[in-house]
């Protein structure tokens, strides 16, 4: 163990000697291998911050990876049991869907259904009583229809909603009269053009009531959406007229798999004939499959440009063992073994190819920070974006490598001088 | 009697070349004891520098026997042959080969970094700085080969040779590249040597040399025998 450590230390300092003595061939061999190992961390800086992005935005729509979603079909009970599981819990948190138009009172809204604003209308301004008669409903005013998403607790917990301006649900505040809402971007888009005096309709609604919307939040969604306090929409409707039996979409539970909430919901529901479906969130492996096969590309590529470097480290490291045959014959007459003369060579190259890693990192840092800067307005993917350490971690490793093989055949050579070379010169 | 330093006993060595392999060494004998200096001489292509290699571990003989403080070592494999020739030679060649990126004391120091154990920095300094000061050329150690004259390279070149208190010292004519004078000089750190117990073996043209040693062999067609002084 002791002599590996003398032999390494030993290579370390020769390698470090020769490249001090031979800048200029180090500086050649670098500039052959920078590309490659730039290229390495750049497929992998380029793979992990897509991964991320992909990663925040499936996040985004759905609930952060590992969360179990329990989808529980609409049934004149489901709500009761629902409410009654989640209440107070801060390891659940339960979503009931439905729609509301805010705006003038006794008009049409401009996008019918909820639908987003550059799309026209989704559903008809008609007006149907229980029996199906169909009258045409009154004429399109300043009003637009959201997507209600009425939340029990913090969805914050299990979402990674972004926030755009403005104050997310409280709830830990006395429920207020007049609903607060919080709306995405969409709905924002929707309020900005369309300046609506504030009345809020929902279907089962006891009256219509005025809300206040506190702030907007990114989402994800391409519908308009307001998220709500569920306990403030109840003080104007009673909780089985939020979720129809027959119409109504089914409500979501967002917990922990196997915590209690799962267990007690799923118990209960069963008990009461309701069906429900339990969902767990994969986000990263969906995403892994999909990146899998486009980083494979890249990084074969980059592997490609890389072997061109080796190439170039392989050159000019035959070059210079060939230059230094006395040097190495020498230092075998004094008792080197040829094993440390191999180790010198890789010394070097590695060292070499440690010290191209560096550069390109330091290029790789200074780009993305170059680009964040440039583009981080427009693009919110590159705003405030950090170099992954895993891309630093692959140029090391790359540098290494690539220094390896490229010194491999060198050393060997090295390691076969004969001594009686310098007996003879 | 003690026992011999180096014991040579019929060493022989033939090169096989792309025509009729060529005897080099014919049945060498050779015996050298601690502190003693033995000179060789012969016309250039006798065969001297074979017979150094074989002498230094750099080459195997053909046949016959090497013993060095008694041991065999006639067909000793190359990494024990490293080993020794760390811990047992010291050679000195008539290019002085000194790296020309590395100081007086950074070639002196290539000696102890060289896989064969290691020394702590202090340590290998001390050692080092004390070679150079034996060959009187300590206040150069900070100097690189460029910047230094023939006969003070030389003398780097046999500081290095010393540094790890060799028992064998082989000099490949190691005047041959230095005026008259130098060449005294550099005979004198030579010889300084085998007064502390090493064994010297000189292969030498100058017959001036050859007679400052304590003996004088000569090799003639593969042939070593010792010359009678008058």
């Amino acid at each position: 163990m002791r002599r590996l450590s003398g032999r390494f230390r030993s290579a370390l300092i020769i390698g470090l000697q020769g490249i001090r003595a031979r800048k200029l061939r180090t500086l050649l061999s670098m500039i052959s291998l920078f590309l490659g190992v730039l290229a390495v961390v750049t497929v992998q800086a380029g793979a992990s911050i897509a991964e991320r992005a992909l990663m925040s935005d499936l996040e985004l729509r759905s609930a952060y990876d590992g969360t179990l979603m329990i989808d529980v079909m609409p049934h004149a009970k489901s709500p009761g049991i629902v409410a009654d599981t989640v209440a107070g819990r801060p390891d659940a948190v339960s979503l009931i869907f439905t729609q509301a138009i805010i705006g003038e009172p006794g008009v049409s809204p401009i996008n019918p259904g909820a639908a987003p604003f550059d799309q026209g209308g989704w559903g008809s301004t008609e007006v149907c009583d229980p029996s199906g008669n169909c009258v045409p409903g009154p004429p399109t005013g300043e009003a637009i229809e959201v997507a209600l998403t009425a939340v029990s607790g913090d969805l914050l917990t299990f979402r990674p909603l972004r926030h755009v301006s403005g104050d997310w649900l409280d709830a830990s505040t006395v429920p207020s009269l007049s609903p607060r809402l919080v709306i995405n971007k969409e709905a924002a888009k929707g309020f900005e053009s369309h300046h609506v005096p504030a009345e809020m309709r929902i279907n089962g609604a006891k009256q219509n009531v005025t809300p206040q919307i506190v702030g907007v939040v990114d989402d994800g969604d391409i519908q308009p959406r307001a998220y709500v306090r569920h306990d403030e929409l109840t003080n104007w409707m009673p909780a089985t007229a939020l979720n129809d039996p027959n119409f109504g979409m089914p409500i979501q539970v967002l917990t922990y798999p196997g915590g209690p909430v799962e267990q007690v919901l799923t118990a209960k529901l069963r008990g009461a004939g309701v069906e429900s479906y339990p969902n767990l969130i994969e986000s990263r492996k969906q995403m892994e499959d999909q990146l899998k096969l486009m980083r494979l590309i890249f990084l074969s590529m980059a592997g490609l440009v890389l072997l061109i470097g080796v190439a170039g480290i392989l050159n000019v490291g035959l070059a210079t063992v060939g230059e230094r045959v006395e040097e190495f014959a020498l230092r075998r007459a004094v008792g080197t073994p040829r094993s440390l003369l191999a180790g010198i060579v890789l010394a070097e190259t590695m060292l070499t190819g440690l010290f191209t890693a560096a550069a390109a990192i330091g290029v790789g840092v200074a780009g993305l920070k170059a680009v964040s800067m440039l583009l981080g307005d427009s693009e919110p993917l590159l705003a405030n974006v950090q170099f992954p350490w895993d891309a630093g971690v692959a140029g090391i490793l790359a540098g290494i490598v690539a220094g390896v093989l490229g010194g491999f055949i060198p050393a060997l050579r090295a390691a076969g001088i004969p001594i009686a070379t310098v007996m003879r010169a | 009697m003690n026992q011999p330093m180096i014991d040579l006993a019929g060493i022989s060595k033939v090169l096989k070349g792309q025509q009729e392999p060529r005897t080099i060494l014919d049945g060498v004998d050779l015996t050298v004891h601690a502190g003693e200096s033995v000179a060789i001489v012969g016309r250039s292509g006798s065969g001297k520098s074979t017979l150094l290699s074989i002498l230094g571990l750099f080459d195997r003989p053909d046949s016959g026997s090497y013993r060095l403080a008694g041991d065999d070592i006639s067909r000793l494999p190359e990494r024990k042959a490293a080993k020794l020739r760390s811990s047992h030679f010291g050679f000195v060649f008539q290019r002085f080969f000194l790296l020309k990126h590395l100081t007086a004391a950074q070639n002196v120091a290539m000696a102890l970094v060289n896989g064969q154990g290691w020394l702590p920095r202090r340590q290998r300094r001390a050692q080092v700085m004390e070679a150079l000061d034996r060959v009187g050329i300590a206040h150069l150690a900070k100097n690189r080969p460029t910047r230094m004259s023939g006969g003070e390279q030389q003398r780097v070149a046999i500081a290095r040779a010393l540094v790890r208190e060799p028992r064998v010292l082989l000099a490949d004519e190691p005047t041959g590249a230095l005026d008259t004078e130098t060449g005294a000089a550099v005979i004198d750190a030579l010889s300084a040597a085998t007064h502390r117990g090493c064994a010297l073996i000189l292969v030498t043209h100058d017959r001036d040399h050859a007679a400052r040693m304590g003996r004088t062999m000569s090799l003639v067609g593969g042939v070593l025998t010792e010359q009678v002084r008058v």
